[in-house]
């Protein structure tokens, strides 16, 4: 038994290095490209969707010849929502599988500690969900982009449709690390702004990430004097929450709720009829937001392969593979450097419209949309979205300066 | 005779953990820093369960704070490299001190579950400091500036940094064998043996346990403040009660009656966890199942097995 096993490992030592050594002399061989997402634990049906986009758009191309005519191989790692292994991950995938390039990331936390090691790797990383403004503002470097939507676009939104409500009295309910702490702190300052006479509530709530038990934050917030709560929970943890919060007629008060990822399909899929109706809920892509050809062919492709809408982090994911085919045609090859390089200012037709890799700071000018919670969808078993709005993404994204990013 | 033989593999060993960066592929640089970092923090915990015969189930506090030391004064401080070694030990000695004055008056299980307490207290801490330890996030993004003694050497290269860390574990581990060959090493063994007549030998049972706690939570200190600028960050994780137990693991694995047992398990579960990882998700399972079968078949760990077996046969 663990003779066999041990026999099994060095085979596939043994054929992973001869397939490592032979990469380099041949151009046929596959372009690699590593995933790292959350796999396991409660937000794991993020990394699933991802997965989902990613084997679309790697089956489609390589159904009509590849890039610079080699098929693209993707190999993924669990991040388990930890910066640590998540570095560890990126490194096997670099140097042990020889990847050309990185596409992934979940959470905030882990992209702050990935980020930074990224130059060193010298691949080009594109993150396609994690959030934190600090990748691309103070920690951002020339390997590290980001198609989807980032903390400071979204908050800017969210801080837009606040100032149209009555609500005056604002506080959170948020995830305990960089992504809830970082969407009220750019929530609060934008609302400010825009509202002068808001009060921020000193009295925040933030539940550890993956807490299960949600009833002490809620019941804190209906004893409170808040009239408008921006919660910036997400993944297996909202669920929990929102079914916690029906249980305690937490939406039967009169309060404004603004929910920062609230219409990701896992979340909409997983709760059904238990999501409110009427309240304000936000996603980095609504599937029948964009009428564009790309937009049309994707979620007709996607819903054709697994039955469902796409969800932003499949679209995210599954742009992210089309934007490294533009790149790589435009390097003319597989140099990590190159590829960065390429990325660069570079326009890309996805599934949200137009969307172009900023210069200064190489996060994609991609448009947060919201919208308020509607009738269900029979088909899909989800909320629909009414009143959408889908909001400039040059005009909600700081300006270069004030991300803090030198490239 | 064997022992000269003993000498001769150790020295090989020695002479291949040297070569890695130019015989193996550049990952493994990566898997033998980390074996090398855990393997001392094996060995630290070794001293305190395998010599002196006390399961603590909180020796990540140790390894944690050591970590946290390190990132704290590369971010503020800037101090040199060595320097802030020395600091992730004396913050972990210091830890060490305070946990073990009231730990080591306790027994077995007691002793194990107040470690215990100790150690989520030190995880909590760090959790919800945030404007100090940047909660579950973690402190990342610190630079390695220079190593210390004049010496130019660019910490940021995985190469030269697995060098600088084999140094030190070698350095660290020469130390930890000293101790525990000397008289005060044979002490806390008899003390593992027969506590009653250690104190009863007239010498202070709770002093020789303290010593031996502060000196195992200085190690653990010294390889955290290794492991966190090679994971470029210092997370609650290595803190948490989960990564107290991944020492013990190791020295059963390897062996907790052998000075390098737990070098050995480390070896070992750090090999099988990347390769098994590669195949399936559920490594932990695996681990469960190897870990079951040893304690049931190979009471000795690994490196103890190997080395008896070889004893006899030689006989």
């Amino acid at each position: 038994m663990i003779k066999t096993s041990a026999k099994k490992i060095l085979v596939a030592m043994t054929a992973a290095a001869t397939i490592g050594a032979a990469s380099t002399s041949y151009a046929e061989e596959p372009i690699r490209i590593g995933g790292i997402y959350i796999l396991s634990g409660s937000a794991a049906t993020y990394g699933e969707f991802a997965q989902r986009g990613i084997n679309l758009a790697v089956d489609e191309i390589n159904a009509s010849g590849g890039v610079l005519g080699r098929k693209i191989e993707m190999e993924f790692e669990d991040s388990q929502g930890k910066a640590s292994v998540a570095i560890q991950a990126a490194r096997k995938l670099v140097y042990s599988s020889g990847v050309d390039a990185l596409i992934g990331l979940d959470s905030s936390g882990v992209a702050q500690g990935l980020v930074p090691t990224m130059p060193e790797l010298q691949k080009p990383l594109i993150i396609t969900h994690a959030a934190t403004p600090d990748a691309t503002g103070k920690l951002c470097n020339s390997f590290t982009y980001r198609i989807s939507v980032n903390v400071a676009q979204n908050m800017k939104a969210a801080a837009l449709v606040a100032s149209k409500l009555d609500a005056t009295n604002w506080t959170t309910i948020g995830p305990d690390y960089a992504f809830g702490h970082q969407s009220w702190e750019f929530f609060g300052n934008y609302l400010k702004d825009i509202k002068p006479d808001v009060n921020l509530m000193s009295e925040t709530n933030f539940p550890r990430f993956g807490a299960e038990d949600f009833t002490p934050f809620i019941d804190r917030v209906m004893d409170s004097d808040a009239d408008g709560v921006l919660i910036s929970v997400w993944g297996g943890d909202l669920v929990n929450f929102v079914r916690q919060a029906n249980n305690r007629g937490f939406f039967d008060k009169d309060f404004e709720l603004l929910f920062t990822v609230g219409a990701a399909t896992e979340v909409l899929s997983a709760l059904g009829d238990e999501m409110p109706e009427g309240v304000h809920l936000s996603t980095r892509y609504w599937y029948d937001a964009y009428d564009n050809a790309v937009n049309t062919h994707f979620v007709k492709a996607y819903i054709d392969a697994y039955g469902v809408p796409p969800s932003y982090n499949a679209e995210g994911a599954y742009a992210a593979i089309y934007a490294y085919k533009k790149a790589i045609e435009a390097a003319g090859n597989t140099d990590g450097a190159a590829i960065a390089k390429a990325l660069s200012g570079m326009s890309l037709d996805a599934p949200n419209g137009t969307i172009t890799f900023r210069k200064g700071d190489n996060q994609a000018m991609v448009s947060p949309n919201w919208g308020v919670s509607g009738p269900m969808n029979p088909e899909y078993g989800i909320r629909t979205l009414m009143d959408l709005q889908i909001f400039d993404g040059e005009e909600v994204a700081r300006s270069v300066e004030e991300t803090g990013c030198k490239l | 005779m064997k022992t000269k033989i003993l000498l001769a593999i150790l020295a090989v060993v020695m002479v291949g953990l040297i070569a890695v960066p130019w015989i193996a592929s550049y990952f493994y640089i990566f898997i033998f820093t980390e074996i090398l970092i855990l393997g001392l923090f094996a060995a630290s915990f070794n001293l305190v369960f395998g010599y002196t015969g006390m399961l603590s189930f909180g020796h990540a506090a140790f390894f944690g704070i050591g970590s946290y030391a390190m990132a704290l004064v590369l971010i503020h401080l800037e101090w040199p490299f060595l320097v802030s070694l020395l600091a992730s030990m004396g913050a972990a000695a210091l830890l060490a001190l305070v946990i073990g004055f009231f730990c080591v008056r306790l027994n077995e299980v007691y002793f194990a579950m107040l470690t215990l307490a100790f150690g989520m207290m030190v995880f909590a801490i760090a959790y919800q400091w945030r404007s100090v330890t940047n909660g579950s996030d973690g402190l990342a993004g610190f630079s390695l500036g220079s190593f210390g003694f004049g010496l130019d050497l660019t910490l940021g290269n995985p190469a030269v940094y697995y060098h600088v860390v084999l140094t030190i574990v070698a350095i660290a581990s020469a130390v930890l064998y000293v101790i525990c060959r000397s008289s005060f090493g044979m002490i806390l063994r008899a003390i593992r043996q027969n506590p009653e007549r250690v104190s009863f030998a007239g010498l202070n049972v709770r002093t020789y346990r303290l010593v031996a706690f502060v000196i195992a939570g200085a190690f653990a200190g010294l390889a955290g403040g290794l492991i966190a600028p090679f994971l470029r960050v210092a997370s609650p994780e290595l803190l948490h009660w989960s990564m107290s137990a991944e020492p013990i693991l190791m020295a059963i694995l390897g062996g907790t009656g052998y000075f390098l047992g737990p070098f050995a398990g480390a070896a070992v579960f750090v090999l099988l966890e990347t390769w098994i990882t590669s195949f399936t998700e559920s490594w932990m399972l695996v681990l469960g199942i190897i870990l079951a079968l040893m304690v049931i078949f190979f009471r000795k760990g690994l490196l103890g097995t190997i080395l008896d077996w070889w004893m006899e046969v030689k006989k």
